[in-house]
């Protein structure tokens, strides 16, 4: 499994995480390249179906970011956002995947080093996992 | 292809008599008074030869009447005039095949009432199992395209099941996804959550519920007996349809033209579609565009749903028989889990009507492809917002959000079969 190079999509609110990313990209921070950004109004716009929609496309790992709690642009739609998180979780659990795979973190705007951070912890997981179970399977 | 000719002549004559028999009152029938004749073409039960006055249900009193309000209440519906005999050009062909499925959605025909009777008039029924004779060498001896119309219930879970519905097609002008399952596979997809597929399920089955352990263990300790898919019998070699690992809907196997959803479909949507059938066939109408769904809105349940909504924050989620229901108040306001906000509507609300929630038979509304993803997101949003939220940590949510049990069970009860991710997977099963 040394080789394998997994797919994520990472799914980043306006306000804060996309803010996040773009603070990490100016400051230069080295990480891996494994990731899609997905743009979104708030963490609470990425609906459950983005997320399984995600997987059943092959994504190894999915992470959704967003503002702190307390902190949303929106005042609580990172609230809503972990409810559904969870749920989500606990769903993929019972569809047989590990729910490691989805990931769910608050990065604000300032946070470049967060974003980092959380984007090589997240790969080192996924690449502990393994590809998604997924992949074989015609969908 | 005489042979199958003459077989067919012969299963065709008698249909036919029955039919003169039956269209007889039905010609005689003026347009007036039709609903008083009903009663006399009706088969009388074996016997007994009441007087027609017997068949008549009278209405029963709910002692609830009184308490439910008015709008509340479910009106009649109109069932509109029937059929007018046999059409111009002769009997079209009408074939009813079940697949996996239950077989509510093969009886549920007979929820057209009387018509069902000038059906008969209209078409020539081919195969309906759980009325009619008819068999698979006399569906494959016919030409492409010779049934007018084939309904197929149920999803596609064996060799058979998929055999039947790509011969049918083949028969078939226009072929019809009846009920939920047919289109979205229903309870039987939720079989695609077992992981080890039809292999697993087999040896459950037939070794490990206690009726067939006891069984195996006095008859076959060492060997359980598993029906086999094919044994090479002295006479010849026997077949049985082999079981498949994913469940799948009609439309994932052969192409379908239109849907009815629900389970079973409400008499309004057949008589939608049969309408649309008998326009065609008498009038020459032209048939609705492909792919309609029949007997739906574009709108979600809730806008059909005549509960109060007072969009309450829930904090538990309840079983119905756990709450005095309040005749009036949404569902989900008193702590029950209703699909109703993710479900396409189209059913006039008749489970919420009774107080009971919706489990989401009609599937995703026209825009959305995850009925489950979609209630997720409504539910969500109904458990508050904690003073602790600003500082507790995911897991604490996670035993929030426990209170619903099995949410993938709950809330793919009928759309496993169409959902993004069909069936369970297998961590490192790579």
């Amino acid at each position: 499994m040394a080789d394998f190079e997994p797919r994520i999509v990472t799914f980043c609110c306006n306000w804060c995480s996309y803010a996040g990313a773009d603070g990490a990209g100016v400051a230069r921070l080295q990480m891996p390249t494994n990731f899609r950004i997905i743009r979104t109004m708030c963490s609470a716009r990425v609906d459950p179906e983005f997320v399984l929609r995600a997987f059943s496309k092959g994504a190894d790992g999915v992470m959704v970011l967003g503002c702190h709690p307390a902190d949303c642009h929106y005042i609580g739609g990172n609230y809503r956002a972990r409810r559904r998180i969870a749920l989500l979780r606990m769903v993929l659990e019972q569809y047989g995947f590990d729910p490691k795979r989805l990931k769910l973190e608050w990065v604000s705007a300032s946070e470049g080093e967060k974003f980092q951070k959380t984007i090589v912890e997240f790969v080192d997981v996924i690449k502990e996992l393994g590809p998604t179970p997924l992949k074989k399977e015609v969908n | 292809m005489g042979f199958f000719d003459k077989l067919f002549k012969k299963k065709d004559a008698e249909p036919k008599a029955e039919a003169a028999k039956k269209s007889e009152p039905a010609a005689t029938k003026a347009s007036v008074k039709v609903e008083e004749k009903k009663a006399a073409p009706a088969p009388a039960p074996a016997g007994a030869g009441p007087a027609p006055d017997a068949f008549v249900v009278p209405p029963v009193a709910n002692p609830n009447d009184s308490k439910i309000p008015e709008d509340v209440k479910l009106k009649a519906s109109d069932m509109g005039p029937l059929l007018p005999g046999a059409p111009p050009g002769g009997k079209i062909k009408l074939a009813v095949y079940w697949t996996a499925a239950c077989g509510g959605c093969d009886v549920s025909l007979l929820d057209i009432h009387e018509r069902i009777l000038t059906v008969g008039d209209m078409a020539e029924i081919v195969m309906w199992p759980v009325a009619a004779d008819g068999k698979e060498k006399d569906i494959a001896a016919m030409e492409d395209g010779e049934i007018t119309v084939t309904l197929i219930n149920g999803a596609i879970r064996n060799s058979e099941n998929e055999h039947m519905a790509k011969l049918l097609r083949q028969k078939s002008t226009i072929l019809v996804a009846y009920g939920t399952c047919a289109m979205y596979g229903g309870s039987p997809a939720l079989a695609n959550l077992v992981p080890g597929g039809a292999k697993d399920i087999l040896d459950y089955v037939y070794t490990k519920t206690p009726s067939s352990a006891n069984f195996q263990n006095e008859y076959h300790k060492d060997a359980p007996v598993i029906p086999q898919t094919s044994y090479q019998a002295p006479e010849g070699e026997l077949t049985l349809p082999v079981l498949y690992d994913t469940v799948k809907t009609l439309d994932q196997v052969v192409d379908v033209d239109y849907s009815i959803p629900g389970c079973p479909p409400l008499p309004e949507s057949i008589l939608q579609l049969l309408k649309a059938v008998e326009d065609f066939v008498y009038n020459g109408v032209p048939l609705p565009p492909k792919g309609t769904i029949v007997g739906v809105t574009t709108k979600t349940l809730c806008e059909e749903c005549p509960r109060r909504k007072e969009s309450r924050r829930i904090t538990e989620i309840k079983e119905p028989y756990q709450v005095d229901i309040d005749p009036e108040l949404c569902l989900m306001d008193q702590g029950i889990l209703c699909l109703g906000p993710a479900t396409m509507g189209g059913c006039g609300a008749r489970c919420t009507r009774a107080g009971q929630p919706c489990r989401g038979c009609y599937g995703a509304s026209p825009d959305v492809q995850e009925q489950g993803a979609s209630m997720f997101t409504a539910v969500a949003s109904l458990f508050p917002v904690l003073d602790e939220d600003p500082t507790c940590g995911e897991d604490e949510i996670i035993k929030i959000m426990s209170t619903i049990k099995d949410p993938l069970g709950y809330f793919y009860a009928y759309t496993l079969g169409k959902s993004l991710i069909k069936r369970a997977v297998k961590e490192g099963g790579q």
